[in-house]
């Protein structure tokens, strides 16, 4: 069951609102566990038995950790086995190399774990502050297993360390206005996914559909601008919506994308997208590192290497490898190069180029598929535009424009520039009826399949 | 702030109350008139189904097919998406003008004259075969580039190529795309109009070696302006017009004497010719010779002791009547009703002659047309 779905908008979520706030206050947390676990076995069974079970190993390694924790040798024991417990399972779902995995827990055939990159990563991450002795492994299995299940997470994280998720339970308050403003932002990412992924979706794979030796400039200019558009609002959609389902039941979790698209620098796109996993590779795997490289351009390597390994959780293959690779290089060649202040504009110019180039190899299925891909994109392939490329244009243009604008924050500083003026009072009356309208297209534009299922990827 | 946040969340959160409310206690449905399907049914939960989530799958359709107001809702967001970028609404390119599958199922209709050819082999009376493009087929050059569709004007003669010397073939396509500035394919329907069938059916019955009725004879009935078609029932759209159907009607011609059909599950029964009470349904084309059936026997007054076995999908249905001013028996087949064999039902022995008539698209239909096979 995805968000953006009519089993989840008019069943799942009223359903688990009414029983949230019927549960007296000191049990609600247990309701939302109740309620997440509910979610998984709405998914299937089979998934709703396997992440219990992983939510019972991780908890088990904790408390073996903070066992042990005195003697250091010990402790180590109970946390490379938890690690490496994850990863497989991280592996095997996301991949197609541990497959015997697979087998060995009788996994259904169709079977995919939803979110297991974020929930593998979060206990990853929880067993090592445990072992560095941050955090204390947590009696309270309620939590624990929220932290792993929380549904509005599941999908499309934040992944977060374990201490901000507690304290984000803790600050828990709920009040109409928080379930307002929890709606709207359901509502805003249930557009991003259905209004905007979905159709330039479309433009993708309309644009993919010619051969790419005979691909001209523009449709090869549309297809990947088209894909990495698609991939921000699919993600940042099902984040928002995750979010929004979370402020309606008093929960704030912290926003994964910060309007990355279109930043001035390349460093602020690295910073802006998709935060917390990169944080989360920062401070497990490469913050680690620095410590005991002392050399700078040791200590750079390490930093591209950690970008790779965030190409790799996307997509597992070589590809997903060179993106990563490529961003990371990118981001560092401009700390070196531009000391000096660039301008606005020129910054965003050249970050959308090297987000975009980088993009082609996110795009496709293998590095010379993508190095063809970028060549017709220089007007390789002798035609700048065709028929079929002035047909795309023709037909997305508007699309493409106002999704542009959508991704920028110009809209947000424009509202908070503004102050208290006529504008911004015109805004907020119309903004509930808006929000209203909105949920209403979408609900009509997934009314005849009942959801959007489209996905450029699994996470 | 705060105040305009509370009218949000009551506003949307009673929306969506009020709809699951009408959902959850609204009238169910089993058919859908405006969609021409079977709504999908309650879930039984079972444990296997349960276990590897297809239950929760079904749930999802259940949930998705009775959804309160589905009509409406479909209707509005198939405007909604021809407005938002290309005209294409589940597979269809909706224009002003027409509707048009953009579905590629990829697969060739070339393997399926096999079929044809061991038919031919077994049996001695004369085939005829008719390979009627779709409509996507005629006017499928209004489409945008990047829908590959395989050209059906080079599948039709593929398959043509590929049939025995002894069977006779007629060429619906090229008649039909000189013609296309009639109407000879509903706007808002795969198939072709009466009038196509018409224009096909003077070649064919000359093939068949009779002299076709003049267009003059007929007296034509428009029997309804409000027909839409199997594309309309994908989208919902009423960009285009709703199509005309048509009885073509010769005073003078033969009468039909008797018409008996067999049910799939072996009963026979009674049946008709044109079947106007279907006009009421959400399949108003099954009009032309009533429910599908698996076969139909029809005899006329016609004395010339000619019969025929027509083997046929649902392009066949509105082009048999006029083949019954020339026979004194038609025996109608559709392979798509038959359970088990063709030779199970007729003998095809008893016919000098047996016409088959498909679209392109059942056509690559190959477990439909193993039935034909004997």
């Amino acid at each position: 069951m995805i968000y953006s779905s009519l089993l989840f908008i008019y069943g799942f979520l009223p359903v688990s609102l009414l029983l949230y706030y019927l549960t007296p206050k000191k049990l609600r947390e247990i309701m939302l566990l109740i309620l997440s676990i509910a979610f998984c076995g709405l998914v299937s069974l089979y998934f709703m038995i396997f992440i219990l079970w992983f939510t019972v190993v991780n908890y088990l390694f904790t408390h073996l950790i903070g066992r042990a924790r005195k003697n250091e040798k010990l402790a180590a024991v109970p946390l490379a086995a938890g690690i490496i417990i994850d990863l497989v399972a991280l592996l095997a779902f996301r991949t197609e190399y541990v497959l015997w995995l697979r087998r060995l827990i009788r996994a259904p055939e169709s079977f995919y774990p939803v979110g297991i990159s974020f929930f593998a990563l979060g206990a990853i991450g929880t067993l090592i502050d445990v072992y560095k002795g941050r955090i204390k492994a947590d009696r309270c299995f309620t939590r624990y297993g929220l932290y792993i299940m929380f549904f509005p997470r599941l999908i499309m994280g934040p992944l977060l360390r374990y201490r901000v998720f507690t304290n984000i339970l803790d600050n828990r308050c709920e009040s109409l206005s928080g379930m307002g403003v929890g709606m709207s932002l359901f509502v805003k990412g249930l557009a991003k996914k259905v209004i905007a992924a979905d159709t330039l979706y479309m433009l993708y794979t309309a644009a993919g559909n010619e051969p790419v030796d005979e691909m001209s400039a523009v449709t090869a200019w549309l297809g990947v601008v088209a894909f990495i558009f698609c991939l921000y609002f699919e993600l940042s959609g099902l984040a928002d919506m995750g979010m929004g389902t979370a402020y309606c039941f008093g929960l704030k979790l912290p926003q994964s994308f910060n309007y990355p698209l279109l930043s001035t620098r390349i460093k602020y796109f690295t910073t802006r997208w998709q935060s917390q996993t990169v944080q989360w590779i920062r401070r497990y795997i490469t913050k680690p590192l620095y410590g005991v490289c002392p050399k700078k351009w040791i200590r750079e390597t390490v930093f591209v290497a950690g970008w790779g390994i965030f190409g790799l959780w996307y997509v597992f293959d070589l590809n997903g490898l060179i993106w990563g690779l490529l961003m990371g290089l990118a981001a560092l060649i401009e700390s070196r190069l531009s000391r000096n202040k660039v301008m606005n504009f020129t910054g965003i110019i050249y970050t959308f180029l090297v987000v975009i180039l980088c993009g082609v190899f996110l795009s496709g299925d293998s590095p010379a598929y993508s190095v063809r891909y970028l060549f017709a994109m220089i007007g390789g392939n002798g035609v700048i535009a065709d028929a079929q490329a002035f047909y795309l244009f023709k037909s997305y243009i508007v699309l493409l424009l106002v999704t542009m604008y959508a991704s920028t924050d110009l809209f947000r500083n424009l509202m908070t520039r503004s102050g208290r003026n006529r504008f911004k009072t015109a805004v907020m009356v119309v903004s509930p009826v808006l929000v209203l309208a909105v949920l209403i297209i979408c609900t009509a534009l997934i009314s005849y399949s009942g959801s959007s299922e489209m996905l450029l990827m699994k996470l | 702030m705060k105040i305009v946040s509370r009218i949000t969340a009551v506003l949307t959160l009673a929306f969506i109350a009020v709809f699951a409310v009408m959902t959850f206690f609204g009238d169910k449905k089993d058919f859908s008139a405006e969609e021409n399907r079977c709504l999908a049914a309650v879930p039984e939960p079972d444990k296997d189904g349960l276990y590897d989530g297809s239950t929760s799958v079904q749930l999802g359709s259940y949930v998705t097919d009775h959804f309160a107001c589905r009509n409406s809702w479909l209707a509005a967001g198939s405007l909604i998406q021809t407005q938002l970028s290309e005209s294409i609404v589940n597979g269809v390119y909706v224009t002003d003008e027409r509707l048009i599958d953009t579905r590629n199922s990829g697969e060739s209709i070339v393997p399926a004259a096999d079929v044809f050819n061991s038919f031919a082999e077994d049996n001695d009376g004369m085939v005829y075969i008719v390979a009627v493009p779709t409509s996507a087929g005629v006017y499928g050059d209004v489409l945008p580039h990047h829908i590959v569709r395989r050209s059906e004007s080079q599948q039709i003669s593929e398959f043509y190529d590929a049939l025995n010397s002894d069977i006779r073939r007629i060429d619906a396509y090229n008649i039909l795309k000189m013609l296309k500035d009639n109407y000879i394919y509903y706007r808002s329907d795969t198939k072709w109009t009466v009038y196509g069938a018409y224009c096909v059916y003077k070649t064919v019955i000359q093939k068949l070696g009779m002299l076709p009725t003049a267009y003059d004879k007929f007296t034509i009935e428009h029997v309804t302006n409000s027909f839409r078609g199997d594309l309309y029932n994908r989208t919902l759209s009423e960009k285009p017009k709703a199509d005309i159907m048509d009885i073509y009607d010769n005073r003078d011609g033969t009468e039909v004497v008797s018409c008996t059909v067999i049910h799939s599950d072996g009963s026979t029964g009674e049946g008709v010719v044109y079947d106007r009470s279907r006009l009421g349904t959400g399949d108003m084309y099954s009009m032309y010779l009533g429910e599908s059936v698996p076969v139909m026997n029809i005899r006329t007054t016609n004395n010339s002791n000619n019969k025929l076995l027509v083997v046929k999908d649902s392009f066949g249905d509105c082009f048999v009547p006029f083949l019954l001013q020339h026979y004194s028996e038609i025996t109608v087949v559709s392979p798509e009703d038959l359970e088990g064999k063709l030779s199970d039902y007729v003998n095809v022995g008893d016919y000098p002659q047996t016409l088959f008539l498909f679209g392109t698209d059942s056509l690559e239909n190959r477990e439909m047309l193993s039935r034909i096979k004997a």
